[in-house]
């Protein structure tokens, strides 16, 4: 009997000694988190805008130059030109793909894109990442429908050349892109 | 339901908890070296998982996240999993005296199969329905299951040649093995999609 | 002179960790992480430094209390008290290096179920003093970081042509894609350990 409490005692005081310094290591870095988290979408806006910032300066350039809205649990980045930027995503072969996407005043045509996060085949699919990659988005209509085609075949405005080996990060991307369209521009048409 | 099924196969194939994360492998290395006792620890590893998913999901969403304490799951999933191991085991004392004997001796060393943790951790970080939860984690188990008795058979085939450089009989050799098998997963890679 | 030194306890608990009880090689322990993390260096580092700081920690509190844990309840004190120090690693790594914590995924919470960590603790820690526990701390997590270190080396070096991120190979190198991914994590492994045994003279299990 005595073992037992002495068990229950000692799992006991152990259990709260360490509870207490978890909560004290939460206090410390859960604003550091959260503000972690806010700066590497603010630095992807600002990215897909084309804006220059430097470490320091992200809060205060994006607060000049960005104006965020709010329609039904989506955000919405608008310059004063009035380019909008938006988040999508969905899943790629490996794993989620996360991107910013930007249109043109028109709210039908390209104007930039960056990927945020994605998991794919390093060196293959990894390739959605790179900057020569996206720039073959620029200026490219997402209405009716984006389409990735083989390298080398895209003509119409709304073809862009895929990446040759990637064929299924590519096709990934398309179906991320169109089907966030589709449920982003009847929002973006109540502005 | 179509999506169901899609998190299953792809936790079998495409993603394969012990070929694609490379997990719950100190007991792969030490068990796959004969065919019966890596059944047996696979169909340990099957139940267990899929019992612990199924009480860790209900304990995040229902108690750690209605109370604001998420920061220890963690603590809780691991208690949970020992704790379970061990009533699997009185359940099985008790009860289940032949299958005691079988499986008996695989059961502690789940406590430390990282397998066991990883499926509730990645239910969490994927944010799995209940539903999502048990196929995920019957299809990741399904899929250890699939990769460490393919690896036995042909460890055990091997050695009846037994013709492998000194240095590489045992874990080296296990791990060529392994890998020419991960090797060949990557054909599954695209099949399907989970996010 | 040497051969004192050779003969005091401290010594051989380094030299245990460091080759002769080697987590990876000789006891193939902990290798998940070993395999899973090494495709880049810098989260081959990160990982190390988690592993090293849960093991230090974890060697000063259990040793501490060696006498005062039940022993039918040790197991599970073992396991709260690595857990915490994980929840610690996690969150610190989520603060201040946000781009590798994204990377290590459920890794880093994986550290709980590291083999070296319960292998040790049942082995070492609970029948040592906290001087000698925390010299086969350090012991183990530098033999754990040089294999996965190296292995990350090798695997960053050809699958990507780099190391940290720095260009090494020339420009026309071919990135060799299976390194990066998990088949080339079993291979090099391998070669590893088939290494360090012919090496080592050890007769395998």
């Amino acid at each position: 009997m005595k073992d037992r409490l002495l068990m229950i005692v000692f799992i006991l005081v152990l259990g709260s000694i360490l509870t207490i310094s978890l909560i004290a290591v939460d206090n410390y870095t859960a604003p550091i988190i959260k503000k972690n988290n806010e700066i590497k979408i603010k630095k992807s806006v600002l990215d897909v805008f084309g804006i220059p910032y430097s470490k320091d300066t992200i809060e205060k350039v994006f607060s000049d130059t960005v104006e965020i809205r709010k329609i039904q649990n989506k955000t919405f980045y608008i310059l004063k030109n009035g380019d909008i930027a938006f988040e999508i995503k969905g899943s790629g072969v490996w794993g989620p793909i996360q991107a910013m996407i930007a249109l043109k005043s028109d709210k039908k045509t390209i104007n930039a894109m960056v990927i945020i996060y994605q998991e794919e085949t390093p060196g293959l699919g990894g390739r959605i990442a790179d900057k020569s990659f996206l720039s073959r988005f620029k200026g490219k209509k997402v209405v009716p429908e984006l389409i990735l085609v083989a390298h080398g075949k895209a003509k119409g405005v709304n073809e862009v050349n895929a990446i040759t080996g990637a064929t299924l990060s590519s096709k990934a991307l398309q179906k991320i892109i169109n089907t966030n369209i589709r449920e982003y521009l009847p929002l973006i048409g109540r502005m | 339901m179509v999506y169901l099924l899609t998190i299953f196969i792809a936790a079998i194939f495409t993603h394969n908890i012990a070929l694609t994360y490379l997990l719950g492998m100190c007991p792969f290395i030490a068990l796959s070296r004969n065919m019966k006792t890596a059944t047996g620890m696979a169909i340990a590893v099957i139940f267990v998982i899929t019992l612990t998913a199924a009480i860790n999901w209900p304990i995040y969403h229902l108690i750690l996240i209605p109370t604001h304490s998420e920061l220890i799951y963690y603590i809780i999933f691991i208690i949970v999993i020992a704790a379970s191991v061990q009533l699997v085991e009185m359940i099985m004392e008790r009860f289940f005296t032949a299958l005691q004997a079988a499986f008996g001796i695989f059961l502690p060393l789940i406590t430390v199969n990282c397998t066991v943790l990883a499926v509730s951790l990645f239910m969490v970080l994927r944010d799995y329905t209940f539903l999502q939860t048990l196929f995920f984690a019957f299809g990741s188990a399904v899929g250890w299951m699939l990769a460490i008795v393919m690896v036995a058979a042909i460890n055990e085939k091997l050695r009846l040649i037994g013709d492998i450089p000194k240095g590489y009989q045992g874990a080296a050799i296990i791990m060529v093995i392994a890998g020419i098998i991960a090797l060949s997963f990557l054909g599954f890679a695209g099949m399907v999609k989970i996010q | 002179m040497l051969k004192q030194i050779k003969n005091t306890e401290g010594f051989k608990t380094i030299a245990n960790g460091l080759w002769r009880d080697h987590p990876i090689f000789s006891m193939v322990l902990g290798i998940c992480s070993a395999l899973a993390v090494s495709n880049k260096v810098d989260n081959a580092i990160a990982m190390s430094g988690g592993v090293m700081f849960v093991l230090i920690a974890t060697a000063i509190i259990i040793s501490m209390l060696r006498k005062l844990i039940p022993l039918r309840v040790r197991i599970i004190t073992f396991m709260i008290v690595i857990a915490s120090f994980v929840i610690i690693v996690n969150k610190f790594l989520e603060a201040f290096f946000p781009i590798i914590s994204l990377a290590l995924g459920p890794y880093v919470g994986l550290i709980i179920t590291n083999c070296i960590l319960m292998g040790r603790a049942e082995a070492f820690y609970t029948h040592n003093n906290t001087w000698l526990s925390v010299l086969d701390a350090i012991a183990n997590g530098i033999g754990y970081s040089y294999t996965l270190i190296s292995v990350a080396i090798i695997r960053e070096l050809l699958g990507f042509g780099t190391i940290l991120g720095f260009r090494i190979m020339p420009a026309g190198w071919t990135n060799w894609v299976v390194m990066s991914m998990a088949p080339g994590a079993f291979f090099v492994l391998s070669v590893f350990i088939w290494l360090t045994r012919t090496l080592a003279k050890q007769t395998p299990d």
